[in-house]
């Protein structure tokens, strides 16, 4: 950059600072400074509510009682079999439905546009909109169940034992079309050549899926579940609008019960232990997240 | 047909089982939203019928019913009123109450926009200032900086609420529109910033170089030369910045109640006698959706981009 000096106004140092500031500045402020001061009231018995209270130090107090807590750690399972499905769904159908879209069929654009629809929808609103589709007694969803096999009268969000399943069913719904994106993508980045030197040496269609198709989409695959399993270990918004939480905790998933806990019984210093302990774990996830996304862009 | 590429195209009877396999598929997932876009035109006794109807005589009810408050009276002092005076007086009559004045849903409804546009616009600003100097300069420690400006996005909103919270009733933050602008704003950054550099980097730099030779500074060569060549990618942040703000639900829920309160924490809140008003809550879920559905079909050539951060690009 010896020509740098030629040129008038502020030195591209100052630029940069000046562009980069503002952005770091107001992330500090609003994203570390909060996430600073919920790690130092952990450590303490604060109650939010109680605002005359001087809050103690108590120590690792409120981490040893998230962590020796079973309620917690029923969350958590609710959590990781919210997660274990859903990834699991939207890889199997978004997969598949990317394979059959990269047919390039007539018309291919206008639909995977219009499959696309429901995850830029807003989730408390759909979640709402699903409680009327899963209605015992009006519902849509349960009307075309029983059309087809008449199970009687069922209730998708007030039993137990269909709770977890109604969530499965309307985050499958919604962000399966993420996983057949991104897929896509993969799909599209395998050059021809590939199966051209494939066909050269008679692999048979399904050799050709097993050693090509499928190793140059994985990484995209991958990606795409990353991030959606950092949203869903996060998932609020939609359960909590669907079933919140219930019936009695069976669709309590690690935010919910933490919104309870924060929010309704003002625990603070609780509730900040457990939000350190799931932030902790999510970043956990991002660092694998990053390394994967860096492999791709490799590629 | 024996071009030396013919069998890498899919035969055109696979084809055919594909469309139509995809087909019933985007007809299936589209059931749901075309439901409640079709309970948004029913009455309150159609849509609360068993089997669902599929046809029904169109009513505006619930769209009358999102926009009004309404009050039941009897049928004395019903007829002892003058005749109504418009359509949806009448509609309101009929089922033997009076409206007693405008419900909140606009309001709540020009909340969204307003934190919507503020928040998107100063992100995407911010966004692409920042965007520039990662994209062009020698910043040091730039990758820890850009994992961090995205790691902030990894945070359970829930988690960061109780500080917020509390420093928002310190600073008299709270439930405003101003405080919700600030903080959509921080959360769309790590979104703006990453998508723009992305854009950023795809713009030769011999173009703002040739200005700076011409005698531009630094500043004026991005004004003038780097930003309205991004445009593109600016429009298509912008729309992914404003579809997050309009959508958010768990800060909106925590931090607002009276007077910043958006749509989403609202719509669930729309009852009408004896339990959910599915017609009203339909309309003002149609209200709230068309917008998002309209900038999707605008933005189908970014989504990729755009729900990556960045990370795949076609």
């Amino acid at each position: 950059m010896s020509v740098k000096k030629k040129f008038k106004g502020l030195s591209d140092k100052a630029v940069g600072w000046l562009f980069i500031g503002p952005t770091v500045l107001l992330l500090l402020a609003i994203n570390i400074y909060p996430l600073v001061y919920a790690i130092k009231m952990s450590f303490t018995n604060f109650y939010a509510n109680k605002i005359g209270r001087e809050p103690q130090f108590i120590g690792l107090k409120n981490y040893i009682k998230v962590l020796n807590k079973e309620a917690i750690w029923e969350k958590m399972q609710v959590t990781a079999s919210f997660m274990f499905w859903t990834l699991l769904l939207q890889a199997i159908i978004g997969l598949g439905l990317a394979l059959l879209l990269n047919r390039k069929f007539k018309g291919n654009e206008l639909l995977t546009t219009l499959i696309v629809l429901p995850m830029m929808l807003s989730p408390a609103v759909v979640g709402v909109f699903w409680t009327y589709l899963y209605n015992p007694q009006v519902g849509l969803f349960n009307y075309v169940i029983n059309f087809f096999y008449d199970f009687g009268s069922f209730d998708m969000i007030g039993s137990s034992m269909l709770a977890p399943w109604s969530i499965v069913i309307v985050d499958t719904w919604m962000w399966t079309p993420f996983t057949m994106l991104i897929c896509l993508a993969g799909l599209r980045s395998v050059p021809n050549y590939l199966y051209e030197a494939a066909e050269v040496d008679r692999a048979s269609k399904w050799q050709q899926f097993i050693y090509i198709t499928l190793p140059s989409v994985l990484p995209f695959l991958l990606l795409a579940l990353l991030f959606r399993g950092i949203e869903n270990f996060k998932m609020f918004d939609m359960v909590v609008e669907l079933t919140s939480g219930g019936p009695g905790s069976a669709t309590e998933l690690a935010s919910i019960n933490l919104k309870r806990e924060a929010f309704e019984k003002w625990k603070t210093g609780y509730s900040s232990a457990f939000a350190v302990i799931l932030f902790v774990t999510i970043f956990g996830f991002g660092n694998v997240y990053v390394k994967v996304m860096n492999k791709i862009k490799e590629r | 047909m024996d071009t030396s590429r013919s069998y890498l195209e899919p035969s055109s009877f696979s084809k055919k089982i594909a469309a139509a396999i995809i087909v019933v598929y985007t007809v299936i997932t589209l059931i749901p939203i075309s439901w409640m876009v079709m309970t948004s035109f029913k009455n309150v006794d159609s849509a609360i019928s068993y089997p669902p109807e599929v046809l029904f005589e169109p009513s505006l009810e619930g769209y009358v019913n999102l926009f009004t408050n309404r009050s039941r009276q009897s049928p004395e002092y019903l007829d002892s009123l003058p005749p109504p005076k418009n359509w949806y007086e009448e509609l309101v009559r009929s089922r033997e109450m009076v409206i007693t004045g405008p419900s909140k849903f606009l309001g709540r409804y020009s909340n969204s926009m307003i934190i919507g546009f503020g928040s998107t616009f100063a992100s995407v600003f911010l966004g692409a200032l920042a965007a520039y100097a990662f994209s062009r300069f020698r910043v040091p420690l730039k990758d820890d900086l850009l994992f961090f400006i995205l790691s902030t996005r990894m945070f359970p909103p829930i988690a960061v609420a109780v500080p917020i919270f509390i420093m928002y009733r310190k600073l008299g933050l709270g439930d405003t529109h101003l405080g919700m602008i600030i903080l959509y704003t921080v959360v769309n950054l790590s979104l703006a910033v990453w998508l723009l550099k992305g854009f950023m980097d795809e713009i030769p730099k011999e173009y703002e170089e040739a200005a700076m030779i011409d005698g531009y500074s630094r500043l004026q060569a991005f004004f003038k030369v780097v930003l309205p060549q991004a445009m593109t990618g600016i429009a298509a942040t912008a729309i992914f910045c404003m579809i997050f703000s309009w959508n958010e639900y768990a800060f909106a829920v925590l931090l607002t109640q009276f007077n910043a309160q958006t749509a989403p924490p609202f719509i669930p809140t729309i009852i009408g006698e004896g339990g959910l008003d599915w017609p009203a809550i339909g309309a003002g879920t149609t209200l709230f959706l068309l917008p998002v559905m309209i900038f999707t079909i605008i933005l189908r050539k970014h989504l990729l981009r755009g729900i990556t951060f960045g990370a795949v690009r076609k």
